[in-house]
């Protein structure tokens, strides 16, 4: 592994670890936002991927669409994306056609969900029944290892997604990468769409699923890449098991694209992300950050909001708040799907099944899951209200009943002439 | 050999004569620093501990209470709990036992956070002048039980949301109601258990009696000397594993004048420490093992403390009244 190599390791380590990254020259600490590569990092990082001097900032500048403000459709959470040079908010209109690379055949992004289609999403994270790509409840036969399965699926919005039909046209590969490896091993594809992608996670830690499709279109390659993520930590278990899960890169070296969620400061083995929670990404090509990308976070109602990733290939979204039932229907623990989209073209040439090609589209999708915030059902005035209540209540009583039980003194005299 | 066993004296009348209200009021700072801030200096003594140290004080907590993944396991889905996964709640039974073992009831009289606060509390009532209450006879008799009722539910409840006859909003039941959840997360700032969860009738119900019982827990610490100990699980929890402890206390009745010192000083007003003269092992249910009782007794040897058989410490004359500031005037 090159020394540059090594370098990227350790940046995407310390990310995974704790949310930050250190500016190894100007010595400078980030967190959670805002940092640059130094111009020597950056100037490697153009070298490894053949860029002459300024052509990718210039490739840069031309795939950046206009900065517009951002939109919300909700009046939840405000959306913003920092440490990117352009944002735009919209809601999706169903699935994207056209200019998608292939490998499935209907229009929209292949991602990976843990629920199908007919199942619907938003069910409940942290049970048999509900499963969840955060959680660690994937069942999993008598006393067996949990089982996680996922299902393959198309469209830009999580809701409206159906299954990923199969392209005769296009290569598919599969990808299990279990915790602790750096390697992935093939996850054999499902006969069936709805039986969807199973497998075993007998280890503590991160299981990443990668879905490469690679199709030609004329002379353009199209690789997408649908990946997801599935923590499975239990409360017992090896503890250090787990904290070498918990610092493990998470990331494929060999991936032609992909995107890491970066971890949340002191984020733990349980974390779930919320509404309004701030949520960064990092989009890496062959495990290197990629700039100028088109990164789409879709929430689970489908308002999207667009970002270009940064030097460090990073984008940060704010989740909105999109879940208003009835509130007698409500639950805190509404798994909300979320989707988001990186999407790249690189004037690359060679060959692919003997067929020339001048140009490459990439294309990488990360599943998740949010849910509520304990802000929207959590309520400080009416606990401190009824705490205080209470105190008073039986404070008074004491006093009272303590009054009550003094006996007024009463003088006794004996009378000793008697 | 004579010399030795003259140092080893020594030092044993040295550790007699202690000044145990001093010693325990640091040890309990020193514990209480430990299992509230621990986790701050990455001090992590795993999950299975005999005591309260909150799993909800995510910061600074240097271990869990045992009951918080007990009842998380429990509340497994059944044919997961009943298979081979059921092994992961043995061990932790029997890591949780091993800590037990070592200082019996001890672990509530000088380490547990909780018990520390309500110390504190008693302090403060006492410095201000108020008078403490106790039970009556009847009130003990039936108050005691209770524990163990809560003992049951703990195990029951979560047993019913793997079943599925309750609802997830319930689980984990005790930790729900525990003051611990509240008090001690707010010792580092945390202050988001002083919440009421509306999310669900059965959330809003937990969280509200989980703040009403907070709310007692204040004023009762504030009447009465270590009020929550007494409906505590974990101490019923731990009665039932108190057999093999290697500390243990002892009584020899022979030796008992039933004064009934030990009597007024105990905070949990455990009559049979005085009354009864006949049972060697004299520690009970509601007992913190705070050893007050052996500090306070005047006799040679009446009562002692003994870890894996050896005396460790054990009421003398000398101590005594060293401890009541009285002088040895009545022996010279």
């Amino acid at each position: 592994m090159s020394k540059l190599n090594l370098c990227v390791v350790a940046m995407l380590a310390t990310l995974s670890m704790n949310g930050h990254c250190e500016d190894y020259r100007s010595g400078e600490r980030r967190v959670g936002q805002g940092g640059r590569p130094g111009e020597a990092q950056a100037a490697e990082w153009r070298a490894k991927r053949g860029y002459p001097e300024g052509k990718a900032d210039a490739a840069d500048a031309a795939a950046t669409p206009p900065v517009s403000a951002a939109e919300h459709r909700h009046g939840g959470a405000p959306a913003a994306a920092s440490g990117a040079p352009a944002i735009s908010g919209k809601h999706e209109e169903g699935a994207h056609s056209g200019g998608r690379p292939g490998g499935m055949r209907s229009g929209g992004a292949v991602w990976l969900s843990d629920s199908p289609p007919m199942r619907g999403d938003g069910s409940r994270s942290g049970s048999a029944r509900g499963g969840g790509m955060g959680g660690m409840d994937m069942g999993g036969g008598r006393g067996g290892p949990p089982m996680k399965r996922l299902w393959p699926r198309v469209g830009n919005d999580p809701q409206k997604s159906g299954f990923a039909r199969e392209d005769a046209e296009a290569a598919t590969e599969i990808m299990l990468v279990s915790p602790g490896k750096s390697e992935g091993e093939p996850l054999k594809m499902p006969a069936e769409n709805h039986a969807g992608l199973a497998f075993e996670m007998p280890a503590q830690g991160y299981y990443r699923v990668y879905l490469t499709n690679r199709k030609l279109q004329g002379d353009k390659l199209s690789i997408s890449v649908a990946k997801a993520e599935v923590a499975n930590f239990g409360h017992g278990g090896d503890e250090e098991e787990q904290a070498r899960a918990m610092l493990a890169p998470r990331f494929l070296e060999s991936a032609p694209i992909e995107i890491v969620r970066e971890r949340q400061p002191g984020e733990k083995q349980f974390f779930q992300l919320k509404s309004g929670d701030e949520q960064a990404y990092l989009v890496l090509q062959k495990g290197l950050p990629l700039q100028g990308a088109r990164v789409r976070f879709v929430s689970h109602q489908g308002w999207s909001k667009e970002a270009v990733s940064d030097e460090q290939g990073r984008v940060v979204f704010q989740v909105i708040r999109d879940y208003y039932p009835q509130w007698s229907e409500f639950q805190k623990r509404f798994k909300a799907a979320c989707l988001v989209i990186a999407e790249a073209e690189a004037a690359e040439s060679g060959s692919y099944k003997d067929q020339s090609y001048s140009s490459v589209r990439y294309q990488a999708t990360l599943s998740g899951s949010y849910q509520p915030s304990p802000d929207d059902y959590m309520s400080y005035a009416w606990g401190l209200g009824i705490g205080l209540l209470i105190v008073l209540f039986c404070g008074v009583a004491v006093y009272l009943y303590r009054r009550r039980r003094v006996k007024p003194f009463q003088e006794l005299r004996f009378n000793e002439s008697k | 050999m004579k010399a030795s066993n003259t140092r080893l004296q020594a030092v044993r009348d040295a550790v007699n004569r202690v000044d145990l209200k001093n010693f325990r009021f640091w040890f309990q700072i020193v514990a209480f620093v430990l299992f509230v801030y621990g986790g701050y200096f990455a001090i992590d003594l795993g999950s299975r501990l005999p005591f309260f140290s909150c799993g909800y004080n995510d910061e600074g907590r240097a271990g869990i209470c045992y009951l918080l993944p007990l009842q998380h396991q429990l509340s497994q889905p059944w044919p997961r709990l009943f298979s081979l996964a059921s092994i992961a709640i043995l061990t932790g039974f029997l890591t949780f036992t091993l800590w037990f073992i070592v200082l019996n009831k001890g672990w509530c009289g000088y380490i547990c956070p909780l018990g520390t606060i309500q110390d504190w509390i008693t302090a403060l009532r006492r410095r201000i002048g108020i008078r403490y209450s106790t039970y009556s006879e009847s009130q003990f008799e039936q108050l005691t039980k209770v524990k163990y009722l809560l003992l049951a539910l703990m195990i029951l409840i979560p047993l019913g949301v793997g079943g599925g006859l309750f609802s997830h909003d319930v689980s984990p039941p005790f930790c729900l109601i525990c003051p611990a959840r509240m008090v001690l997360p707010a010792f580092t700032g945390d202050v988001s258990q002083f919440t009421i969860d509306f999310s669900s009738k059965t959330a809003m119900v937990m969280t509200a009696l989980g703040i009403a019982v907070t709310a007692l827990f204040l004023v009762g610490s504030f009447v009465r000397k270590r009020f929550f100990c007494f409906f505590c699980p974990m101490s019923a929890l731990h009665y039932l594993l108190s057999k093999p402890a290697l500390l243990k206390l002892k009584k020899d009745g022979n030796k008992c004048t039933r004064c009934g010192d030990c009597y007024r000083v105990c905070d949990m007003g455990i009559k049979e420490i005085a009354d009864d003269v006949t049972t060697v092992n004299i520690m009970t249910d509601d007992c913190t093992m705070c050893l007050k009782c052996v500090s306070s007794c005047p006799e040679n040897g009446t009562l002692k403390a003994t870890f894996a058989g050896i005396p460790i410490f054990e009421s003398t004359e000398e101590g005594f009244i060293k401890r009541m500031g009285k002088g040895l005037q009545h022996g010279k």
